[in-house]
């Protein structure tokens, strides 16, 4: 099994109406109670916990009750004390992105940054059109600058990293859905 | 001493790195090739980058791709094991400038000693005895014949410019020194357009004889003696042992002696090994020096204690040679069989799927090995699959246990050369030691059914 580098969640405080500081919580209180798994749904929101081998990490996935759309959105769990103080390093969680997608995966180890420069705009976002050729990111290595093109015309239906973290080779960065598929 | 290294290999040096870094306390990062996602030093370190496709050229010799993976995780230093970058100077280069300390020699000693003929004149000037023969090229007929009186017969007469045999003659006496002379160069001309040629002195039935080196970054060297590695096939070691049964604790004293003084003259820090050719006579003449630490070393660590691994990152991290390297005394005597994925006759690849896999064990018996039952032994890599060393209290002891050893090792689905190491215990100039490098050459082949 990859292992993966541990990702330190940093940035907004929600993701797609979850409530981060809500699933910190609920990862404390299966520790607590030393619960494999836990599974709720709430106000059009279902979250699956799942204990891994190593440590409590919790796969999230927020499915918003309206949405008849199968690609979902994977984030690594926050490893802050005291769910990492208890365990070894935090088993990771394999990107799962829906095989539908086309993905756009990286070709080199570095860090990836999802806009030009720090403060300015995001090169795509969910839902943006891209063209071939056109930049998505730039993956840093080496102190050098890698802007990462897009291959196919489509549009941006996830981003499974966050700006700033480490990616190695092969690792998905965007998930398209190329013109003509619904 | 470094909080983080990275293990620049794969297979089953880099779980020898793992093993040294996790004894010191350090934490390990792994890179490693898509076809190696499931591979055991992925698996046993604390973090673990994919670096590139399957291919050696995307990944494990990706330079950037290393370097990156090693900023990312934020690691002190870099284990190059051996092959891939370990004797690469500019990989050693790239990693002082990106401030990740290159664990093992400078990059100027990786480039003197990656240079053969740079390396032989270093160390002849360093005063080690070097195989004798022409100052560089030889210009004329009569250079050639003066060359021919000092260096003796037989000689050879090799093409400066390239290999592969072209422009190469064999003399065997005076009569024949100077239409060799002139043929050689003729086609050495035709195939790489100079008819430039040297001289040397041709060892016939040659012993390969290498001393194991240690220095540190204050100067100080030692050698922790020879290893004796004439059993190979096609210039590939297939069976090490250490001591060595044709040098004599004089000639130890001697050559180690100068072994040590010519590094400390040049400056040598970290491990190497010094290989020699040894003649009937008894004569070693040093013929190259590899800046790494080398697959055989586990020989050298069952006879002295030594853990060379670890040695080498306490050198790196600026300890003393004494601290690095501990007490140690030379005791009993060690062989390593290579077990590659080969046929044992023919020697063709056998990768794939492992089936079954059970290692030997028992007093004495150490195996290095990164496979496994189910494992895929990839394509793309050499077929090395472990290292099954055994060490006794003498060397008769110690082929017993290695027959015991090769018995109880056990690998099913892919073809191994078990077989051969079993032929060649049981072969009685091997076991009066007897041998030279053509040894495997004229080892009975086996009925093909």
């Amino acid at each position: 099994m990859a292992k993966k580098l541990k990702q330190v969640f940093g940035g907004a405080s929600d993701i797609r109406g979850v409530d981060l500081v809500e699933i910190e919580r609920l990862l404390a209180f299966m520790q607590k109670h030393g619960l494999e798994e836990f599974e709720y749904e709430a106000a059009g929101v279902r979250i699956k916990l799942k204990k891994g081998s190593a440590a409590p990490a919790g796969v999230i996935r927020a499915v918003p009750a309206e949405a008849a759309v199968s690609g979902v959105g994977h984030v690594h769990a926050a490893t802050h004390a005291p769910i990492e103080s208890a365990v070894a390093p935090a088993q990771p969680i394999e990107s799962t992105p829906a095989s539908d997608l086309h993905l756009i995966k990286s070709p080199i180890v570095g860090t990836f940054y999802g806009a030009p420069s720090p403060g300015a705009d995001p090169f795509v976002s969910r839902g943006t059109r891209v063209d071939p050729g056109q930049v998505l990111c730039i993956i840093e290595a080496m102190k050098l600058m890698n802007e990462i093109e897009c291959d196919v015309a489509g549009e941006i239906a996830e981003i499974y990293v966050e700006n700033g973290s480490p990616v190695e080779y092969g690792q998905p960065l965007f998930g398209l859905r190329p013109l003509g598929r619904k | 001493m470094f909080r983080k290294i990275l293990v620049a290999n794969r297979g089953e040096i880099a779980l020898r790195v793992l093993s040294a870094c996790r004894e010191l306390g350090v934490r390990t990062v792994a890179v490693y090739s898509e076809a190696d996602r499931h591979a055991l030093h992925v698996r046993f370190a604390d973090e673990a980058i994919c670096i590139g496709p399957p291919r050696s050229s995307e990944s494990y010799l990706n330079i950037p791709q290393v370097i990156s993976a090693a900023e990312v995780a934020n690691v002190d230093a870099i284990h190059p094991g051996y092959g891939f970058l370990s004797e690469n100077a500019n990989f050693a280069e790239v990693c002082e400038a990106s401030h990740i300390t290159f664990i093992g020699p400078s990059p100027a000693m990786i480039r003197v000693m990656g240079e053969k003929d740079r390396a032989r004149a270093e160390m002849g000037a360093a005063g080690l005895p070097i195989i004798p023969g022409s100052d560089g090229v030889v210009a004329d007929e009569d250079v050639a014949k003066k060359v021919a009186s000092e260096v003796g017969f037989p000689l050879m007469i090799k093409a400066a410019e390239g290999g592969g045999g072209r422009g190469m003659r064999m003399v065997r006496s005076k009569r024949e020194l100077i239409p060799a002379f002139l043929t050689a160069r003729a086609e050495a001309e035709q195939a790489f357009g100079s008819p430039n040629v040297y001289m040397e002195k041709l060892i016939e039935r040659p012993r390969h004889i290498e001393f194991q080196v240690l220095g540190d970054k204050f100067g100080n060297v030692i050698h922790l003696g020879e290893r004796e590695c004439s059993l190979q096939r096609r210039h590939q070691k297939v069976l090490e042992e250490s001591p060595s049964v044709g040098i004599d604790p004089e000639t130890r004293k001697t050559i180690g002696n100068r072994v040590v003084e010519a590094l400390r003259k040049i400056g040598y820090s970290n491990a190497g090994t010094v290989e020699f050719l040894r003649d009937d006579s008894g004569k070693l003449y040093f013929i190259e020096m590899n800046a790494r630490v080398q697959v055989e070393h586990p020989i050298t660590e069952m006879v002295t204690q030594v853990d060379i691994v670890k040695a080498q990152i306490r050198i790196a991290a600026g300890e003393h040679l004494e601290d690095a390297v501990g007490p140690f005394q030379h005791r009993g005597h060690a062989i390593e069989c290579r077990i590659n994925a080969e046929d044992p006759d023919t020697f063709v690849p056998s990768p794939g799927r492992i089936t079954a896999f059970r290692v030997p064990g028992g007093p004495g018996v150490r195996v290095d090995t990164a496979a496994y039952a189910d494992a895929v032994i990839p394509p793309y890599y050499d077929s090395l699959i472990a290292k099954l060393v055994a060490h006794g209290r003498d060397r008769a002891e110690a082929i017993a246990r290695m027959h015991g050893a090769l018995e109880g090792f056990i690998v099913e689905g892919i073809r191994t050369t078990i077989p051969l190491h079993k032929r060649i215990l049981d072969d009685a100039d091997f076991l009066a030691g007897k041998f030279d490098t053509h040894f495997l050459e004229r080892l009975a082949p086996v009925e093909v059914k």
